[in-house]
Order: structure tokens, then sequence, then C-alpha cells
């Protein structure tokens, strides 16, 4: 009775407005906090720091109801009032706002209204739609009711370095995703990988995390036929030249993934030339051998980049001896930054799986490297001419020493014969 | 002590004395020539550089790269006229730049990576935007320098 009459009098306080102005008493969280029931008070203590209270929407505007009148009444579902919606109901709730372009453009023109549609077509919408599974996620597993914040913001569950955790927190959960077809190591896998480095060791936010791959709101794995076009969201150069490749075809007839035949999906390791060939972590061997055409091609693709790779670090090696010892060597330098881009160039051209593309490139970068290593002997040459040089002179002005001492030695000597005389 | 008035022995020790002097002479003119004339590729690896290009030289949407001690830096005039400079080195995997007219942005061919005019990076695998270097245009005269 007496937490009636609380609600009672808190209620009878102006009521809040359910749209574009901040609610001047918001009844709802007024009394949810001074119930004493922690299960009531925890979304209107959370809902302080809702970007949803910052615009202005009260509680009224998902959960329904009357902000005019007090009291329970206010919690009539005649009134629209639903309670905590339903699973289905939450993206009816959220679209209803969130795919209205009209109303978005008055808080976020650039944010997009098409979640709903995107969610519709994803693994956990197909769900939640067909069987009404009770475990996928709906838009708020990965948006926290009552505590939605901007992507941009880092606290926020949706944040670039934060999007793993919260995708890891069921498709990390062995215990949770137990009966469903797919693995719980990803996010782990992803930890280590290329990928998961640059975000969580170098902070790069440009680097991709889950939703980059499998979309956000349509989340879903690649297809076999199209994970070149997701890596080359940012690899374009490769994946151009992999579409035009004889692997393109063959891989969907392998029925294999595109790039992550070779790269993996999470555990992306760096690439690097030992990737490449045919022995030791050479992934061309899983399918090709030094019989086969493949096989040949992979070895000699192998060979024009260790080619230039060696030349590259032989002429920089022997830049760097020059300039150590005081020669000025920097336009060669400058140079060989060319046989760098030729090298990184043909390492990319690997994709196109023909040694003529590569050779293209390694052509170019040796002759660069090569200049340079010319440049480099020179430069060690004039060196050497320089110390020879040096050496000469010491001994000329040894010499000259001596001569001086041999003279007056002379001088002295003959001067005391002539007196003894 | 008749050793001590032998010509030849004096003649020897006179001749030795005057090529050893007339040798130093050599030695130390040789290299005060050498100094004085200026080395063919002598630069400074400070933080500052003074570009062999003129302000007119770059027109307006367009880009030129200049060495920087010894890595590449490049020099865009964008299509309002201003001239702006920034390491020409991506920040995905070090190849150098160049400057697309057509785009009126800064592309990377290794790996098609593209920085606006602020040197930002806005497509493609470049984890970072460029670093960008303080243009003084003085007079005929275009001076780049590292930092602020």
């Amino acid at each position: 009775m007496l937490i009636l009459l609380v609600l009672a009098a808190v209620l009878a306080l102006a009521p809040s407005p359910a749209g574009a102005q901040a609610p001047a008493a918001d009844n709802c969280a007024t009394c949810h906090l001074a119930i004493g029931d922690e299960r009531l008070e925890k979304p209107a203590k959370a809902y302080v720091e809702d970007i949803h209270r910052a615009k202005g929407f009260g509680c009224v505007a998902c959960h329904g109801g009357s902000e005019k009148d007090a009291g329970m009444e206010a919690m009539d579902p005649a009134k629209g009032y639903i309670g905590k919606p339903g699973r289905k109901q939450v993206i009816q709730v959220c679209a209803r706002c969130h795919a209205d372009a009209t109303f978005m453009k008055r808080y976020n023109p650039s944010l997009r209204v098409d979640q709903a549609t995107e969610y519709a077509t994803s693994v956990h919408g197909r769900k939640l739609a067909a069987a009404d599974d009770p475990k996928v996620a709906t838009c708020v597993s990965c948006h926290p009711a009552h505590a939605i914040r901007p992507p941009s913001d880092p606290k926020s569950s949706v944040h670039p370095l934060r999007v793993a955790e919260t995708c890891g927190a069921c498709h990390g959960n062995a215990k949770y995703m137990e009966g469903r077809r797919l693995p719980t190591d990803q996010l782990a896998k992803w930890r280590e990988s290329v990928h998961g480095k640059a975000m969580i060791v170098k902070g790069d936010l440009s680097a991709p995390t889950c939703n980059d791959c499998h979309g956000n709101h349509g989340a879903a794995p690649p297809g076999v036929t199209w994970v070149g076009n997701v890596c080359g969201q940012c690899h374009t150069v490769m994946a151009d030249l992999f579409a035009k490749s004889v692997h393109a075809k063959a891989f969907v007839d392998m029925g294999s993934p595109g790039c992550a035949t070779c790269h993996d999906n999470h555990a992306i390791r760096p690439a690097g030339d030992a990737m490449l060939g045919l022995g030791g972590d050479a992934v061309c061997a899983t399918c090709h051998g030094e019989g086969d055409k493949g096989g040949r091609a992979a070895l000699e693709m192998r060979g024009l980049i260790d080619g230039l790779a060696g030349r590259h670090r032989a002429a920089g090696a022997l830049l760097d001896r020059a300039e150590h010892a005081g020669m000025e060597v920097s336009q060669a330098r400058f140079d060989l930054n060319g046989a760098r881009d030729a090298l990184v160039k043909a390492r990319a051209a690997v994709h196109a799986f023909t040694p003529a593309a590569v050779r293209a490139e390694t052509a170019a970068g040796t002759a660069v490297a090569d200049r340079a290593h010319a440049r480099g002997t020179r430069a060690l040459d004039e060196l050497a001419f320089r110390r020879k040089g040096l050496g000469v002179s010491l001994v000329i002005i040894l010499a000259v020493i001596a001569g001086v001492l041999l003279k007056i030695r002379q001088v002295d000597r003959r001067g005391r014969a002539t007196e003894h005389g | 002590m008749a050793h001590v008035d032998d010509p030849s022995r004096r003649r020897f020790v006179d001749w030795f004395l005057g090529g050893s002097v007339g040798a130093f002479l050599l030695a130390v003119l040789y290299p005060v020539s050498r100094y004085l004339v200026p080395p063919r590729a002598g630069e400074s690896a400070a933080g500052t550089v003074t570009l062999a290009l003129k302000p007119d030289d770059v027109k307006p949407n367009s880009g030129q790269i200049f060495k920087f001690g010894s890595r590449p830096g490049i020099l865009v005039r964008t299509a309002g006229g201003e001239l702006r400079a920034f390491s020409a080195v991506c920040t995905h995997l070090n190849c150098t730049v160049q400057y697309r007219p057509d785009l009126s942005q800064i592309w990377c061919a290794c790996h098609n990576g593209h920085f606006d005019l602020n040197g930002k990076n806005v497509e493609g695998p470049p984890p970072r935007p460029l670093e960008a270097f303080t243009v003084n245009a003085r007079g005929n005269q275009i001076v780049v320098s590292k930092g602020a």
C-alpha cells in the first residue's frame, strides 16, 4: 500500500514526453528506483547513460503505456503498454523508429535504416523467424537494452575494440553454443590472427573484426563463392587478381572458400614468402606437387621473389655499410625504395598464380636493386681509396719527420766536425 | 767521422727530405682541393629540405615526389591552390605513394590504398594516415620540414 502511495505521489509529477524533448521528470525511473526491487532498479539505473535518453526518449518510447497517467494506470495494456518486449517483439519495437528514414533523419541523418531488413536475412533473424530459437541474438543481445551507446563510444558493446567480445559472449561460449554445428574457437583464433593483433595490440580500429566479414545486422558466414568479395573490401589488388586467376573457378568447383583456403578464416596469420612454393609451410603443397604445372609455377614464383628479396637485402646491407662508414649514399637508398615497392607488388602478383605476372614486377625491381648495389660498391671502393690515401699520407708524413730528423742530425754532426777540425 | 761528410749520403738525405716535403704538400693540397669542390649528391638527412622545385612548377590538382633524406615525400597542390606535403611512404607496407589527379587523392599502387589530401587513410589496407610535413613557400623556394 505504501508503495502504491509513493508511486501515485511520484507519478503525479509532470509526465515525460515520448519524443524529442528530454523528460522533465522521468516518472518510470523515479518509481523504479524507489521501489527497492533490484530487478526493477537495474534498467532505470542503466538508462541514465543510454543514447536514447540523451536524445529525449523516455521509457514509454519502447515499453508503451501512458506517461500522462499516474500509478499503475500508466501501465495499462489498453494504452499501449507492452512491458518487457518478447524476443520477436524487440525487433519490431526497435524497427518502429530505426526503419523509419523520415523519423531517423531528425536524429542522425547518416544512420542506416535497414537494420531490421538486414537482420531478417541473418542466420539469427532466420532462426528467430522460423523456430523462435531462444538462443539467437536479437537487437538487445548486442545493443544491451537500457545501456545503448553509439558505436563510436569506446564503452559501447559495438565499438570496434569490443565487437569481438560481444559476438564472443555467445560464439566463444561452448556451453551456450552446445548443440550447434558451429565451432567456438573463433574468438581465440581471431585474437591470435594478424587482424586481431592489429586491432588489440596495435589499436588499429580499421582492422577487421567480426562484423567486417560477417556483416553486423545481417550476420552470416560468407559463402564459398564470395569470400573473395569480403576480403576484397580491403585487399582489393589481391582479390582482383584472384578473381581472374585459375584458382577462382577451381576453388568453387572444389567447394573451397576462396582466400580462406590458403589464408584460413579466423586464424589468419601474416602472409609471408614461406607460404609460397612446395616445402615447409608452403600452402601450395596442400594441392600441388613438383610433378604438376601448379607446383612448378609455385616454385618459380618463389624463386623470383626470393631472388628479388635477396638482391634488395644485399643492396640495403651494402648501403648500410657505406653509410655507417660515412659515405653519402642517400640517393642510392632513395632509389632502392623502388625495389622494395616492386617486391611488395610481386608478392601481391602471386595471386594471379602465373610466374609471368610475378616476373613483370621482379624484373623491374631487380634492375633497381642492382643499380643500388653498384652504387654501394662504388661508395665502398671510394672509401677504400680514401683509406689507402690516408695511409700513404701518413707514410709520407712519417718520412718527412724522419727526413727532418736525419737532416738535423747531419747538420749537427757537420757542425761538430768543423769545430773539432 | 768521415762518413759525416760523405757527399753521396748527404745528397740522399737532401733528396729524401725534398721529396718528402713535396709529397707532404701534395697530401695536404689534394684533400683541400677535394673539400672545396662540392660532392655531387650531398644532402642532409635533417628535418628540413629545400626542394628543387619552384612553387609555380606544381600545378593545382597535382603532386610531385621529392627526396627527404633517403625517404620519399610527396608535395601536393590541392585544386584550391594550397601546397601540402606528406611522407610518401605508405603506412601499410612502406611502398611509395603517388598523386591521382583523377581522384584528387594520394594513392598507393601496391595494394590500392587511398589517402585524402589531409593524409588520412580513407580506403584500402593502410592502417594509419601519412606523416604530414610543414610546407613553406619562400619566394621561389619551397621548404618542407618535419613536425609543426
